[in-house]
């Protein structure tokens, strides 16, 4: 019933009516939204530099109080104002290197897609053969060879490796719609192939895209975290959330501050993420049937 | 009111049965307000198009309704001198299966695809017997022979994918008929099947019926099914019964404007109703039924009176009722028009 | 059938071959080659390098480079490991048992406890249990592995000292213990790393065989069984869940790199020895040898787990088992 008041906006805009509805997506985008603002406004709401070291003596691997919120590292650097960076930096890297990787998705998925027959199979085969090495290896494989690799490198890095399930996702997409009635109507009419692709088939992809989107981004934060843990991810002295927790990791019991703070800030912003995913998912789901 | 053949020694005695589906605001009345009897080693049909509530009475004989459907209070199925609306989770479990089974129309999807055809027989009689499991094997395997399987006990142990369409409505009906249940509601047992294995399946239908005495609830669209096995046919439009009678009466003098539509929709035995579709127009939706008539835009009589009175079931007959004002004003009948939905239609165009 | 597994390990051995490539790629892409990746060590000149270099054939034209290298793949040979000072096959020899020992029983555990938790969330479906469970699974899915698991060491072996704080054994007393008491010793290390990668890998599995009981769910032999008068219970139990389970064996083919990735972080925190733990240090002793040579070990592990997953998905479907 509730489709006929929805009909006249845009498959996206329906969408996001409906993950509205529910409490559960609303309070995830509102906590989001604080996130990525705190990202943004690092500069105005971190307390310290967070590369300072202002006395690595006196006030180093203090403990939580009023004046250092979430304690201070063995540099004596604030862990609040890293933290805080550490979100700008961690939904930055997340952001592009997702960017990265949906565009490599959606154009090899795509392809193959409206492609088929051999080089459909070809180029589907190719991606198994990457799908079957597990991400993080691959990951540690390339970023041992490259010790310290600049932010950019990384990103891309973590984009070039995280194209694999979006491209299987929009060939699929793209095979279902290839034969849908409107896609034959089109072609009856004498439209081009590139035309059919850019105009018909794209706007129908936005929905299952922007799911895998956000759980791309999701992922690139949990993947950025653990390489920069095992100290292969950003450069130091950089603040990211995995940095940060490296810094700590050879005195966890006695630093359990820096293990505490970061990470309750990434379970926070991956929970949101994969909560409007699947809320998204719900929606999609129920307008296409 | 109604015209229940032996409606004191009735066995099923269905009163002002209502199963509405509540979605968000709307609700949609699938079955409003049916009440009819079935007796004892009776044979009745039920006809009408999809959507005219037919299955959902099925269903809810058995309360298999599922959220967001449910039976509205007030309603009553009445069965071996229980209340099955009001009765326990317990005890309508022990009433399934075992005094009331089903046969649906399709019998690939209805079994279960990992298991084995006797394993999924047998299981009936573990639930309702309490028998060892090796007594239940040899159970389901004299029930498949009894359905006509061929070297039953090597079917027995194979998997619904290996049986054909004829063969698993078959399984089902041994499944069904496993408990010799007083009451077995067949819905479009034939449907699925090709036209020689449908008469196959009817035939065997009508056997078993005869040696054990069970009535049948026979749930179709096509009246050649109806001809062949009932002797009383209940016909449904809208979620209401618009005409009941006995079935040499039903053929001969069809009372309801939509029955005669049936008919017509019927040039040979066998042949499906709906996709012959000459009745014009289709069913509304059961979220908005009309207030007056439910058919009167299908209607060749329709007149001023079907547009604001719902028709009451008029007796017609010693046992004949019939949902239609044509009961007061015969002579209309006379007189037919295009339907509204043709003129409509025409308008429009 | 046997076709069928016959074309999935072909397939499988041109993945590996396809992982060899992009090892052997990286090789040589990545600044310097492996020989002067032990620049940190001093009694290793330039003369010595360019030996070993000539020993190994990395002063050979490329193409002869890599066919050396898949023909040294084929027999096994991974390279040399220099943090090790030994072949990293006898490294990697040693460090695997551990972590299919970890590996297996977070199978086991995660799938158990993920399909009881689906079971639960199912037959109370919409109510508040099925709700908080949820909510539950979506929390540990949204976690970093590693750092539940640096939650769990700081938990259970500093806050509340009940598990020793890492390695697979004690490390000074487990040469004097008896036979049982080395049993137990083992026991003791194993269970909070497992119990950690079982809660994490229970959470995925747990949202997955929910989804795929109530896709079952309204299929019509649910309803033929509800006809027969089986128990909501019995009917989950016996007809959702049995064919929920071919689902569930694709979701194990599927769970194996979010497995060997969890035991990476796993082993790093807990110190166990596995190849996870071996690839962390080699990290940081830059041996880049063992660092490909788990990758590709890893790889083959994730691709044998997925035919494993595809061959008992044949076997347990009657429909596929017969083609």
């Amino acid at each position: 019933m509730n489709s006929i008041a929805h009909s006249r906006q845009s498959p996206l805009g329906q969408t996001l009516a409906r993950i509205l509805e529910r409490r559960s997506s609303r309070v995830a985008l509102g906590i989001l939204t604080a996130i990525v603002l705190v990202g943004i406004l690092a500069p105005l709401i971190a307390p310290y530099d967070p590369a300072a070291q202002p006395d690595i003596v006196a006030l180093k691997e203090l403990a939580p109080s009023w004046l250092h919120p979430f304690g201070t590292d063995p540099y004596s650097r604030d862990v609040l104002s890293r933290v805080i960076y550490g979100a700008r930096l961690s939904l930055f890297i997340g952001f592009l290197a997702t960017l990265v990787s949906l565009t490599l998705g959606v154009a090899y998925g795509a392809t193959a897609g409206y492609a088929g027959g051999l080089i459909d199979s070809i180029m589907m085969r190719i991606l198994d053969a990457f799908l079957a090495i597990p991400r993080l290896l691959l990951l540690v494989a390339i970023l041992a060879a490259w010790p310290q690799l600049s932010v950019g490198a990384l990103i891309l890095f973590l984009g070039l490796t995280g194209w694999f399930g979006v491209s299987r996702i929009v060939r699929g997409q793209v095979l279902a719609l290839k034969h849908a009635e409107f896609v034959t109507a089109a072609r009856a009419l004498g439209a081009s192939r590139r035309r059919i692709l850019w105009r018909h088939l794209l706007p129908n992809l936005v929905s299952p895209i922007v799911v895998a989107a956000t759980i791309g981004v999701a992922h690139v934060i949990v993947l950025e975290a653990g390489l920069s843990y095992l100290g292969i991810g950003v450069p130091q002295p950089e603040a990211s959330w995995g940095n940060i927790i490296r810094d700590g990791s050879d005195q966890v019991a006695t630093l359990w501050w820096m293990s505490l703070f970061p990470g309750l800030m990434m379970v926070l912003t991956v929970m949101t993420l994969n909560v409007l995913a699947e809320s998204m998912r719900g929606a999609y789901d129920r307008s296409s049937t | 009111m109604t015209a229940s053949a032996s409606s004191s020694t009735a066995l099923l005695s269905i009163r002002d049965l209502r199963t509405y589906f509540h979605m968000g605001s709307a609700v949609a009345r699938s079955v409003d307000g049916v009440s009819f009897d079935i007796g004892a080693g009776e044979t009745v049909g039920i006809v009408g198009e999809s959507g005219c509530g037919k299955s959902v009475t099925a269903l809810s004989i058995l309360r298999l309704i599922q959220p967001p459907g449910r039976i509205e209070a007030g309603s009553r199925i009445e069965f071996e001198g229980k209340d099955l609306v009001t009765l326990g989770d317990e005890e309508i479990r022990h009433v399934r299966g075992n005094r009331i089974s089903m046969i649906f129309q399709e019998p690939m999807s209805a079994l279960n695809p990992v298991f084995t055809v006797g394993d999924q027989v047998a299981e009936v009689a573990r639930i309702h017997a309490g028998v060892s499991r090796k007594e239940a094997w040899n159970r389901a395997v004299e029930a498949l022979a009894l359905t006509g399987i061929p070297a039953a006990a090597d079917r027995a142990r194979q998997f619904p994918h290996q049986l054909s369409g004829g063969m698993r409505q078959r399984v089902l009906i041994a499944m069904a008929l496993m408990m010799k249940p007083a009451l077995v509601i067949a819905d479009e047992p034939t449907t699925a099947l090709d036209v020689t294995i449908q008469a196959q399946i009817l035939e065997l239908l009508v056997d078993l019926q005869k040696k054990f005495g069970t009535s049948i609830l026979m749930i179709t669209h096509d009246l050649g099914v109806i001809a062949e096995t009932t002797s009383r046919v209940i016909v449904m439009y809208a979620g209401e019964i618009v005409e009941e009678a006995a079935v040499d009466e039903l053929f001969s003098k069809p009372h309801h404007p939509y029955t005669e539509g049936l008919m017509h929709a019927m040039p040979h035995i066998g042949r499906e109703l709906e996709r012959l579709n000459v009745i014009p127009g289709t069913v509304p939706a059961p979220t908005d039924w009309p207030l007056g008539c439910r058919f009167r835009d299908r209607c060749p009589y329709s007149w001023d009176l079907c547009a604001h009175e719902h028709p009451p079931l008029y007796q017609i007959g010693t046992s004949h009722t019939s949902r239609c004002h044509l009961a007061i004003e015969p002579e209309r009948r006379k007189h037919p028009h295009p339907p509204l939905v043709v003129m409509e239609g025409a308008a429009v165009a | 059938m046997i076709r069928y597994v016959a074309e999935r390990l072909a397939q499988a051995a041109v993945i590996v071959a396809f992982v060899a490539a992009i090892s052997f790629a990286l090789i040589h892409l990545a600044p310097g080659d492996p020989f002067s990746a032990a620049i940190d060590n001093p009694s290793i000149n330039d003369a010595i390098r360019d030996r070993l270099r000539a020993q190994y054939g990395f002063d050979r034209p490329l193409p002869e480079q890599f066919a050396r290298y898949i023909g040294q793949l084929s027999r096994g040979e991974l390279g040399w490991s220099f943090s090790h000072d030994r072949p990293v096959r006898d490294v990697l020899a040693d460090a695997l048992p551990n972590t299919l020992l970890l590996m297996s029983v977070a199978l086991v555990g995660s799938f158990t406890l993920g399909i009881l938790i689906a079971l639960v969330q199912v037959a109370r479906r919409g109510s508040a249990t099925d709700h908080v469970l949820g909510g539950i699974s979506l929390f540990f899915l949204s976690m970093p592995d590693f750092w539940f698991a640096i939650l769990a060491l700081l938990a259970f072996t500093y806050w509340l000292p009940i598990f020793p704080v890492g390695g697979a054994v004690d490390p000074v007393m487990h040469e004097y213990m008896s036979i049982g008491g080395r049993i137990f010793d083992r026991l003791r290390h194993l269970l909070l790393p497992a119990l950690t990668l079982t809660l994490l890998a229970s959470a995925s599995v747990a949202r997955y065989q929910r989804a795929a009981l109530l896709d079952v769910l309204p299929a019509d032999y649910i309803r033929t069984a509800r006809l027969k008068g089986l128990t909501e219970k019995a009917i989950l139990r016996r007809h959702a869940l049995r064919n929920a389970t071919l689902p569930i064996i694709t979701m194990i083919g599927l769970s194996f790199p979010a497995l060997l990735t969890g035991a990476v972080f796993i082993e790093r925190v807990f110190a166990w020895p596995g190849m996870g733990y071996a690839v962390v240090n080699a990290i940081a002793a830059r041996d880049y040898p063992l660092v490909v040579g788990a990758v590709i070990i890893g790889s083959i592990m994730v691709m044998v787990g997925s035919l494993l997953a595809d061959i008992l998905y044949a076997w347990a479907d009657p429909r596929i088992r017969d083609e």
